[in-house]
């Protein structure tokens, strides 16, 4: 699903943010990036939304290679997706509901297909009674599940996630997680920048640790002492 | 491990669907823009200040300059040309002259306004009727007005018109009045020119107005605008909300100009009406017909697209999520 041969990316005047990273993640996988701060985990899930292009290598999406995809194409690319944010990036100017309909929007759906699928998505992160509300008067754990359901409402085949839970409470950052972990249950293939150890291994999922741009291990964990093992 | 039930994609509308909600995102982005600018109440009616009284300006001195071309065009027959014929002329001598004239082809029409007539006619105008009276003798002598063809009564043709009826035996003096309102008519080109040039520039500064405002609003929406990329919105679909505010701006400017213009010239209507019934005339204040105070908006509107487009115009798809 998504596959990275040999990436490098240098941003200008800097060292190198990725140095010839292999990575391969499988359609409907679900895997943690980890790794101390600028070990290139947010520079990897940049260059798999097209934000950045990598300066060596080569990136492939379902099969497509999107190493050097042309401005005009990157939009039907994202589609594709769904991007949740740390500070969840909502729009202030307009309630939950039209926040969570804006890919379907995007994407020309129907009125009432629009209107099912945002109180589908909206249900999924328990916030149907909230669909009117503007996104400043809810919590940082509600406003995080409104981008997370904008994030999936168009059903996207990849989920990208870049510190979901960062500024969350351990509570509510697990039942982030385990929203995460239910998407990947039906078939989405999740991957998630995130540095809450504790909390990833828990789920027992892949986890990939960078450290300088270099991914060092990459295996699934069954458990704490078997990842105690491997340190 | 529980059995994964796999969620079916959502299919990609099909093209009827996608052309609906095309036309749907057009209308709502038509409200949501408009809703823009009752948000921000103050800007906004600054920005359409500036617009309405850049438009008013030249439209109000083209409204007088077009008043002042009807009032010089109900003076055509001034192309007149008057002939004062030697006072003893006789009435047999006159008829031939009357009958040479009307021989001409470049003469319309030729009467002949015998020396009685003519005095009583001043009598009645000139309000010297009394004076009149003292004088022993007529002082007028007999006049022949000839009207030329519509095609000599300009420039050349109409000067040698002149020339060959001076010549004419009995003829005294040839007047032709025409020359005041020929430099009437290119003092009223300059100052067309001279509104089209103001026009010209004011519509400009409406461009950079507009131009600034769609600009600033850009940059106070660049965050929104790297979010709705991240999901997948076109450029096209992004730049819509900046161009209806233009169109926006451009409506409302427009129509508070025609108002400001309507103003103005209501204003100053019962001034003239005084000043033109000093002169017995029955010139009347045109306002802005139907038709221009349409094309004052629409212009205005277009104005407005403009300005927005050039703000908007590789602005969007510089903006990228970082």
């Amino acid at each position: 699903m998504i596959e990275l041969q040999n990436v490098t990316k240098r941003y200008p005047g800097n060292r190198e943010a990725l140095s010839h990273l292999n990575l391969t993640i499988e359609q409907g996988e679900m895997a943690f990036l980890t790794g101390p701060s600028g070990a290139g985990k947010s520079t990897l899930l940049k260059l798999i939304a097209a934000i950045e292009k990598p300066t060596r290598g080569q990136i492939f999406i379902n099969r497509k290679n999107i190493t050097r995809i042309p401005n005009r194409k990157i939009p039907a690319l994202r589609r594709h997706m769904g991007v949740v944010f740390q500070d969840h990036h909502l729009l202030h100017d307009r309630n939950v509901f039209d926040n969570v309909s804006l890919p379907l929007q995007i994407a020309g759906f129907a009125q009432v297909d629009i209107n099912r699928r945002v109180r589908a998505a909206l249900d999924k992160v328990d916030l149907l009674d909230k669909e009117s509300m503007m996104p400043i008067t809810l919590s940082g754990g509600e406003q995080q599940r409104v981008g997370i359901a904008r994030a999936v409402v168009h059903k996207p085949a990849i989920l990208l996630a870049d510190e979901p839970t960062g500024n969350l409470d351990p509570e509510l950052s697990a039942e982030i997680m385990q929203l995460f972990s239910d998407f990947n249950q039906v078939g989405v293939t999740v991957l998630i920048a995130s540095h809450d150890l504790d909390l990833i291994m828990r789920l027992q999922k892949r986890i990939i640790r960078l450290r300088d741009g270099q991914c060092i291990d990459s295996q699934s964990i069954q458990s704490a002492q078997e990842y105690e093992v491997i340190n | 491990m529980a059995k994964t039930r796999h969620q079916q994609p959502l299919k990609r509308p099909n093209l009827k669907t996608r052309f609906r909600a095309y036309v749907r995102d057009h209308l709502r982005v038509l409200l949501f823009s408009l809703g823009k600018l009752y948000r921000t109440p103050f800007a906004s009616i600054m920005t359409l200040l500036m617009i309405a009284v850049a438009l008013a300006l030249p439209t109000c001195l083209y409204v007088l300059l077009n008043n002042l071309q009807n009032v010089t065009n109900q003076w055509d027959d001034a192309g007149q040309i008057t002939l004062f014929l030697d006072s003893g002329t006789s009435e047999k001598q006159i008829k031939s002259v009357k009958q040479q004239i009307a021989n001409n082809e470049n003469v319309e029409q030729v009467v002949y306004v015998p020396a009685d007539i003519a005095l009583n006619d001043f009598k009645q105008r000139s309000g010297f009727g009394d004076l009149l009276e003292g004088l022993p003798d007529n002082p007028l002598p007999p006049t022949i007005v000839v009207t030329p063809v519509n095609s000599a009564k300009k420039g050349n043709t109409l000067y040698e018109l002149r020339n060959s009826l001076q010549k004419l035996a009995h003829v005294d003096q040839v007047q032709l009045d025409m020359q005041w309102l020929q430099r009437l008519q290119a003092i009223s080109k300059i100052i067309q020119r001279t509104i089209f040039a103001i026009g010209v520039m004011l519509a400009l500064s409406v461009l950079l107005v507009v131009g600034n405002s769609i600009r600033l609003d850009i940059e106070n929406r660049r965050d929104e605008i790297e979010v709705t990329k991240l999901i997948g919105a076109t450029d096209r679909f992004i730049r819509r909300p900046f161009l209806y505010g233009g169109l926006w701006f451009g409506l409302l400017g427009g129509v508070l100009a025609l108002l400001l213009v309507f103003i103005v010239l209501l204003g100053i209507r019962q001034p003239t009406q005084e000043l033109v019934s000093l002169y017995n005339s029955n010139f009347k204040l045109m306002l802005p017909s139907f038709k221009q105070s349409l094309s004052l908006i629409l212009a205005s509107i277009l104005l407005g697209l403009l300005g927005s487009w050039l703000a908007v115009n590789r602005r969007i798809s510089k903006i990228q999520p970082s």
